[in-house]
């Protein structure tokens, strides 16, 4: 089932990160109404007390109405899981061949993201790094976090260099419990470095995504003619002919190594829907209940 | 080096192409953005550099086929010094066997002197003939035409000749232009001269007879006797009809002058006779002592005028105004195949029957005379012909006053004979089939002009309509070499025939019908039908120059073979020259090869980048 609002080109046009992320979600979510594989409840399981600083709009005001006390509805599903996002804003995230650049695609996913674990009732939070951290805004479900997160993503810049050991160590100062981590990154620094920095977000038993976005030139590099190459971190310079040699060899490579880690590695291309990824991060939420 | 077409190296302007094309499709260096290089390889940076140097290759091939084409055509040659060997030689003997080498024994003792020189056999295409066998001919010597002819053999065979010419050194068979007897750059001539000396000889010049005879049993003949560095002296001239002399009489002939011998009433029997002037005693060149001629006595030839019965009547009084015309009016129009003439007097549009029949007369040979009048006018063109006629003028030609000329546009293939002064035509001439149509502008009566009153009315009339149907004007003998014509028109479906002196046919089976002219080669009397139809008898003569044995003078013999080189110069001198050599197929080569290499690197590069495409 294709949904036109999962294509990235046409997210690309829709102004307001939050309205992308409703459009995106409740596209998916249609879809997975109509899929027997998937289920996304909201039937009522239980009530539990009003403590304070949960969100007014789950109370169930016929009951307080009736008994006088604040009750909140609690939902098959609904496990309070703690999302945490870490966005790369580093400079090669701004590369785009299609029209969307890879730092717009995972605003776009991220977004989603964040959308979907409100409507889960899942606290959510989002760390933005390039070789520094940029901005934390720490997981919550109270209210008015999603619009903070939506605006945190919103106003994230790229910035200069990768640099994946610096957010780890802040997710692991108000990463209080078990939950899963999403790590949204062009991941273009070798293997044997981004592995070792990303390893520690599975301490504490949390889940760990990696979505690899990528960009389909940098896939299959095809150039018609010889060119002058800059890259967008450190710029360097290098002249390409139109045999790019075993460039297509040794990225495929690059990608295998991070699959053969026991992370959930996912490659998401720009000119693709958001609705694979999406979907992965929903069987993951799943498997958790 | 040099260069037969140097203009084509503009060409080379054509070089700029391929450079511009080249320089458009420089290797860009607009650094792009790219997200890492870290998958990159640095020896991707060399195999440009590679890529580049065969770029530059293909370009370098481009330029070279370009430039070798425009030196292509602009033809180079260099200066080769070559050897000019001693061209083969070839010896011509050519004997003149000219009707003036039958004086004397001038033809035995040139074929005599030929064999002596060349042996008595001698090739003739693939066979062999004897120096003996060459008999005399009654044709006139043309030292021009041989001039020629050796110097067209001298082209064809690429060969010296050294030519030996057994002549009587005619003066009459020199060209009137010297330049005519320009012999080749490897031709040397020897003349051996037959006769020496003065030659003196009589001749029947000329004979003046008429070609036909109608109402009379008599004729008259004129007969001119010349005489070439003779001496006074006294002739006979006879005249002989059918092998009987008729008439015969002394003539003194001036020395080295002619005199006119006139026999009146010379009695003809109905038929062609062949006739001969015949002056004795015979010299040392009889052949031209006698002359042949031809004659015919036959009845009038009739004549039809179509018009009204009072039209007719100016034009009857003038034809048989003279009995010698050999013409008659009559008014019997059932059939015209019997007429020589028919005369259209101002002829309206036709009715489709009588165009049909006059169409066919005149395309089987016969003869129209059509004048044009008021009727003619208003039909607006000319039947049978189609020639135009709009209006009508007024015009005094002479002392005659046409009062309503018609005014008549010609068409293709019209001749004008007369014009009036502003250059409007009077008299149109133009064939149909075999035939012949004479356009006159106005009525041969007085209806529209004076004409019929006019003295020169009647001579007109007989003259034009004589010679129309042919019953004048005819020749009683040409000359050997003349051409008689046999046709009209290019039909082909009508065939001719030639008789010649000794009965046999002069053309076969396969010309008859394409033949246009016949050539006599011979003296004596020629049976000619043509491809109208018509049967006549001529007679043929040597051309009188040849009674003429004047010498060429020594001086003149010696310019002429010094137009040609030495004979010793012939002999087998080889020569250094330094001749041109073209290296256009060289060029060619190079051209072939470098497009041939052009297109393999061109089509590596294509596919080179349709893989990176």
């Amino acid at each position: 089932m294709s949904n036109r609002f999962l294509d990235p080109t046409v997210l690309a046009g829709i102004s307001g990160l939050d309205l992308v992320a409703r459009t995106v979600v409740e596209g998916f979510v249609a879809g997975l109404h109509r899929s027997p594989d998937f289920g996304f409840s909201q039937e009522f399981a239980e009530y539990r007390p009003y403590t304070t600083g949960d969100d007014l709009r789950h109370v169930d005001w016929n009951v307080f109405a009736r008994t006088e006390k604040a009750y909140l509805k609690r939902y098959i599903g609904e496990t309070n899981t703690e999302l945490v996002i870490l966005l790369d804003s580093s400079a090669s995230m701004n590369f785009s061949s299609t029209g969307v650049t890879k730092f717009n695609f995972s605003k776009f996913l991220a977004s989603a993201l964040v959308y979907l674990a409100h409507l889960q009732r899942d606290s959510a939070g989002l760390i933005t790094f390039h070789e520094a951290v940029t901005n934390v805004v720490p997981p919550s479900s109270r209210q008015g976090q999603l619009m903070r997160l939506l605006h945190a993503i919103d106003k994230a810049e790229t910035g200069a260099r990768t640099d994946f050991s610096h957010p780890m160590l802040q997710l692991q100062q108000f990463q209080k419990r078990r939950g899963i981590t999403v790590l949204i990154s062009d991941f273009l620094a070798p293997a044997d470095v981004i592995i070792p920095a990303v390893e520690p977000l599975r301490y504490r038993g949390n889940e760990v995504i990696l979505f690899h976005v990528i960009d389909p030139q940098e896939l299959r590099p095809r150039f018609r003619e010889p060119v002058l190459l800059v890259d967008m971190e450190t710029q360097d310079s290098l002249e390409i002919s139109s045999d790019t040699g075993a460039y297509a060899e040794k990225i495929s490579a690059h990608i295998a190594a991070l699959k053969e880690e026991a992370f959930d590695y996912f490659v998401i291309r720009t000119d693709q829907p958001l609705d694979a990824a999406l979907r992965e991060y929903f069987a993951m939420r799943q498997r958790r209940n | 080096m040099g260069l037969f077409s140097p203009w084509f190296l503009a060409g080379l302007l054509a070089l700029g192409l391929p450079l511009w094309l080249h320089l458009l499709r420089q290797f860009k260096k607009t650094p792009q953005p790219f997200s890492s290089l870290m998958f990159f390889e640095r020896q991707i940076q060399s195999s440009s550099k590679h890529r580049r140097l065969r770029y530059l290759r293909l370009l370098a091939l481009r330029l070279a086929l370009l430039a070798l084409l425009a030196l292509l055509f602009a033809n180079p040659f260099i200066k080769r010094d070559s050897l000019l060997l001693a061209p083969r030689k070839r010896t011509v003997v050519a004997v003149d066997n000219s009707f003036s080498m039958r004086y004397q024994n001038r033809l035995s003792d040139a074929k005599a002197q030929a064999a002596q020189l060349s042996g008595e056999l001698f090739a003739v295409g693939n066979k062999t003939a004897r120096v003996s066998s060459i008999e005399a001919s009654d044709e006139a010597s043309s030292y021009g035409e041989f001039a020629r002819a050796m110097r067209l053999y001298e082209e064809t065979k690429s060969s010296a000749l050294d030519v030996h010419l057994f002549t009587d050194a005619q003066q009459t068979s020199m060209p009137n232009a010297f330049a005519d007897l320009r012999l080749g750059p490897l031709t040397s001539l020897t003349i051996h001269e037959i006769g020496k000396g003065a030659a003196a000889n009589w001749a029947v010049e000329t004979v003046s007879v008429p070609a036909r005879v109608f109402d009379s049993s008599t004729f008259r003949l004129t007969a001119v006797i010349k005489g070439w560095d003779t001496n006074e002296t006294t002739k006979n001239v006879s005249v002989i009809l059918n092998g009987r002399s008729i008439a015969s009489r002394s003539v003194t002939v001036p020395a080295a002058g002619r005199v006119e011998a006139q026999f009146d009433n010379l009695p003809i029997a109905f038929g062609a006779a062949k006739g001969e002037v015949r002056i004795s005693p015979n010299d040392d060149l009889p052949n031209d002592d006698r002359f042949n001629f031809s004659i015919e006595r036959s009845d009038p030839q009739k004549v039809l005028f179509l018009g009204r019965p009072a039209e007719s009547l100016f034009y009857k009084a003038a034809l048989e105004s003279s009995a010698a015309s050999g013409l008659k009016v009559s008014d019997n129009d059932s059939d015209f195949s019997p007429y020589a003439l028919i005369v259209l007097n101002n002829p309206g549009t036709l009715d489709r029957e009588t165009s049909d029949r006059l169409t066919q007369y005149v395309s089987n040979g016969g003869a129209l005379w059509i004048a044009a009048g008021p009727a003619t006018v208003r039909a607006g063109t000319i039947a049978i012909s189609g020639e135009a006629v709009s209006g009508t003028r007024e015009e005094i030609d002479g002392n005659v006053h046409f009062s309503a000329a018609a005014r008549i546009t010609p068409s293709a293939g019209d001749r004008i004979t007369q014009k009036f002064s502003d250059e409007m035509p009077i008299k149109i001439e133009r064939t149909l089939g075999e035939g012949r149509i004479l356009i006159f502008a106005s009525t041969l009566d007085q209806a529209t002009s004076d004409f019929p009153v006019h003295a020169s009315y009647v001579p007109f009339i007989l003259n034009t309509s004589a010679e129309l149907a042919g019953s004048v004007g005819g020749r009683s003998s040409v000359t050997v070499g003349d051409a008689i014509p046999l046709r009209r028109s290019n039909r082909q479906s009508a065939s001719v025939d030639v008789i010649g002196p000794d009965g046999k046919h002069e053309i076969a089976l396969g010309e008859a019908t394409r033949a246009t002219a016949f050539t006599p080669e011979r003296e004596g009397f020629y049976q000619i039908q043509t491809a109208s139809g018509k049967h006549f008898q001529i007679a043929v003569n040597a051309d009188r120059r040849e009674s003429n044995l004047a010498k060429v003078p020594a001086e003149t013999l010696l310019l002429w073979r010094n137009t040609g080189v030495s004979s010793s110069n012939v002999a087998g001198k080889a020569q250094a020259v330094s001749e041109p050599f073209s290296l256009w197929r060289y060029v060619l080569i190079l051209v072939l090869i470098a497009a041939v290499v052009e297109s393999i690197f061109a089509s590596r590069y294509l596919s080179e980048e349709r893989r990176a495409a």
